[in-house]
């Protein structure tokens, strides 16, 4: 099985306390590492070496004007030797200083500089080097999973929702639709996946729920990677079309499929900062989630070599 | 003319590399099974043919399963999907679920498939309150064969964003949701999988949230809304819980160790309310919904027959033993609700009358 650092309350034990040490604030440090960004351009970690993704998910529907904000912020570092995965979700609500100014929710930064500000506003709160960068959107995932033949979940707990956006289905962008995901081992497909993924208004965790949700789908898409080859990469990429970037080239995702395939559950671990990693913060009348850094960079730092 | 030549002989080559390039690429594509290419049911594995009537979901529709024969019920899917079959003792109906976008019924179905009558009217016309629609799964009858139990989203209160379900009971001949039998955790998902035992008290699965994680817990239930007893630990995680027909083993699918990618298929005795040490009949795998056979001689299940998830049907032979035969897989290339517990009557085949 993963490793699953839930970081809630009364799991936070799991991990190592003589980690907990006093780190500087990530905003006095961040002009730091930009500057040191700026005149050291770090480099991309050379094929076979360990490197670190950052997985963005968005809504891209134009209800907000053609605002997009990510949804889902997932760091994951990979050891192609060792086949080893870390995936650390970063909530959305978490109140940081952005690369491009200012402090705001963290899914914020992709709305004022792309898929660039999210990277650059997670490598300087977080201290860490980003490799690479994935976003994908509503459908582009609902696409994907649908090109794949579906995925197979075992969800976790009855998912209920009565305020669920439907956004993707119906013709008006601001109305809602009801959700209920049954619980157990079932197949699903790319708009039930989504929606597994998405609903968190009847889940006591909120984001935190929905965040260990999102890894699961992405753990049940590696099973379905043992069936993909290479060629069935532009279909793949056809399909979701306008609904997914990244940095990466088609030989650089070629190579990771057979990673992705042979990577084995028990040599995950997944993180989720909840509690007491992050508390709850009301500013300028939002609810957010303020970061305790003095707990999140060595946690992020076992795994994310610091920078 | 020589140079025409070389151009068409240079063309032919190119169409032909072209030609090869594509073959090569497509028979390098995996074939990802859809859903189009998955098969209605018709027939089992000859050599498996079990006792009395199955009941079972795939893609919106039901089908009964008896003498290793399918029949589909041919339930108009215009309205929603149908799912979770339960069949009522004594009788040749069923109960089962039409579910829509926002909301499901509960419908009693006699043996052809033909609505007899909508048990319950969980719609709201509202548009602008979709929160007003109710959910209903999971029915399951009484051996009287008018009692009914379920999974309802009711009470919710509208000050909240909670939607939990609670099991409910009432009976086919008045009122359906007469009764509320469990108080859910609030903002878990709530209350499913209710089952009747002999003894009137009811077996379901609670869920809870603890630790940052949800987990399920089997549960029994006696008086309505007394506290109940908790029959695993959050750590096991186990739900979908299947008592035997004699009520002294509990068959049941476990999640706890397995990293939520794969759950177990476990059997423990039931005794004075508390239950043995299991046994674990299925490992790392996807199992789903066991249900015993009437005679308690085994026990189907579904699981997946290889990586490209299609959920079949399996069975083990002697389930209850502590030396259970080896699972079998009954069907191929079909693709059941695995949401959608069988429902397994006693009664053999009935008679298929033209529609």
């Amino acid at each position: 099985m993963p490793a699953i650092v839930t970081a809630f309350e009364d799991t936070g034990h799991t991990i190592d306390r003589s980690l907990q040490t006093a780190q500087p604030s990530a905003g006095a440090s961040a002009s730091a590492s930009a500057a040191a960004r700026a005149s050291a351009p770090p480099a991309v970690a050379p094929p076979g070496q360990p490197f670190t993704v950052l997985l963005l998910g968005s809504d891209n529907d134009a209800k907000f004007g053609g605002t997009v904000l990510t949804q889902s912020m997932i760091l994951a570092r990979v050891n192609p030797t060792t086949r080893q995965v870390v995936m650390e979700s970063i909530p959305r609500d978490l109140w940081v200083p952005l690369s491009t100014g200012g402090s705001a929710k963290i899914d914020a930064a992709y709305l004022h500089g792309g898929a660039s500000a999210s990277v650059a506003t997670v490598e300087e709160d977080f201290h860490i080097h980003i490799d690479h960068y994935a976003w994908i959107g509503l459908l582009g995932l609902v696409n994907l999973i649908n090109q794949v033949g579906g995925i197979d979940v075992v969800a976790t707990n009855p998912v209920m929702d009565d305020f669920y956006p439907k956004d993707l289905t119906g013709k008006d962008p601001y109305a809602y639709e009801r959700v209920a995901v049954l619980p157990g081992p079932q197949h699903m497909n790319g708009m039930q996946a989504l929606m597994y993924v998405r609903s968190r208004h009847g889940d006591l965790r909120s984001d935190f729920g929905r965040s260990q949700r999102q890894q699961q789908v992405l753990l049940a898409l590696r099973a379905k990677a043992k069936l993909l080859g290479i060629a069935d990469l532009p279909d793949i990429a056809t399909a979701m079309a306008n609904d997914f970037s990244t940095d990466m080239s088609i030989s650089e995702i070629a190579s990771l499929l057979p990673i992705a395939s042979s990577v084995q559950l028990q040599n995950v671990q997944q993180v989720i900062l909840a509690s007491p990693y992050t508390s709850v913060l009301v500013v300028s009348n939002q609810d957010a989630l303020q970061p305790n850094w003095n707990l999140i960079l060595p946690l992020t730092h076992k795994f994310f070599p610091a920078v | 003319m020589k140079r025409a030549l070389t151009v068409i002989l240079l063309l032919a080559l190119m169409a032909g590399f072209g030609l090869g390039v594509n073959r090569l690429i497509a028979s390098r594509k995996h074939n990802i099974p859809t859903e189009s290419s998955v098969f209605i049911p018709t027939v089992t594995r000859p050599k498996i043919v079990l006792p009395g009537t199955l009941y079972l979901a795939q893609n919106g529709d039901i089908y009964r399963l008896s003498d290793g024969f399918f029949t589909d019920l041919h339930l108009s899917t215009a309205s929603g999907s149908w799912m979770q079959p339960a069949y009522v003792p004594n009788s040749q109906d069923i109960v089962a679920v039409l579910r829509a976008a926002e909301y499901s019924n509960l419908y009693l179905l006699n043996s052809q498939g033909s609505i007899i009558r909508r048990l319950s009217n969980n719609a709201n016309v509202h548009l602008d309150t979709v929160y007003l629609n109710h959910w209903m799964f999971y029915p399951h009858m009484g051996a009287d064969g008018n009692t009914l139990y379920f999974s309802y989203d009711q009470p919710k209160n509208s000050s909240t964003l909670a939607v939990d379900f609670s099991v409910w009971s009432g009976t086919l001949s008045a009122k359906l949701a007469a009764a509320q039998l469990t108080n859910s955790n609030p903002f878990t998902g709530g209350d499913v999988d209710p089952t009747p035992m002999a003894s009137g008290t009811i077996i379901y699965s609670k869920y809870a949230i603890g630790s940052g994680n949800a987990y399920s817990q089997v549960a029994l239930q006696g008086k309505p809304l007394s506290k109940p007893i908790i029959l695993t630990t959050p750590a096991q995680d186990c739900g979908q819980p299947a008592p035997s027909p004699d009520g002294t083993k509990v068959a049941m699918i476990c999640i706890g160790g397995t990293g939520l990618q794969s759950t177990r298929l476990e059997v423990a005795t039931l005794t004075a309310g508390k239950l043995g040490t299991p046994q674990t009949l299925v490992n790392n795998c996807l199992c789903s919904a066991p249900v015993w056979a009437p005679d308690g001689s085994g026990l189907v299940y579904y699981n997946t027959a290889d990586a490209t998830g299609h959920f079949e049907l399996w069975w083990i032979k002697g389930a209850s033993s502590a030396a259970p035969s080896a699972p079998l897989q009954v069907t191929t290339n079909l693709d059941f609700d695995a949401s959608s517990p069988p429902s397994w009557s006693p009664l053999s085949s009935v008679p298929v009358m033209a529609r």
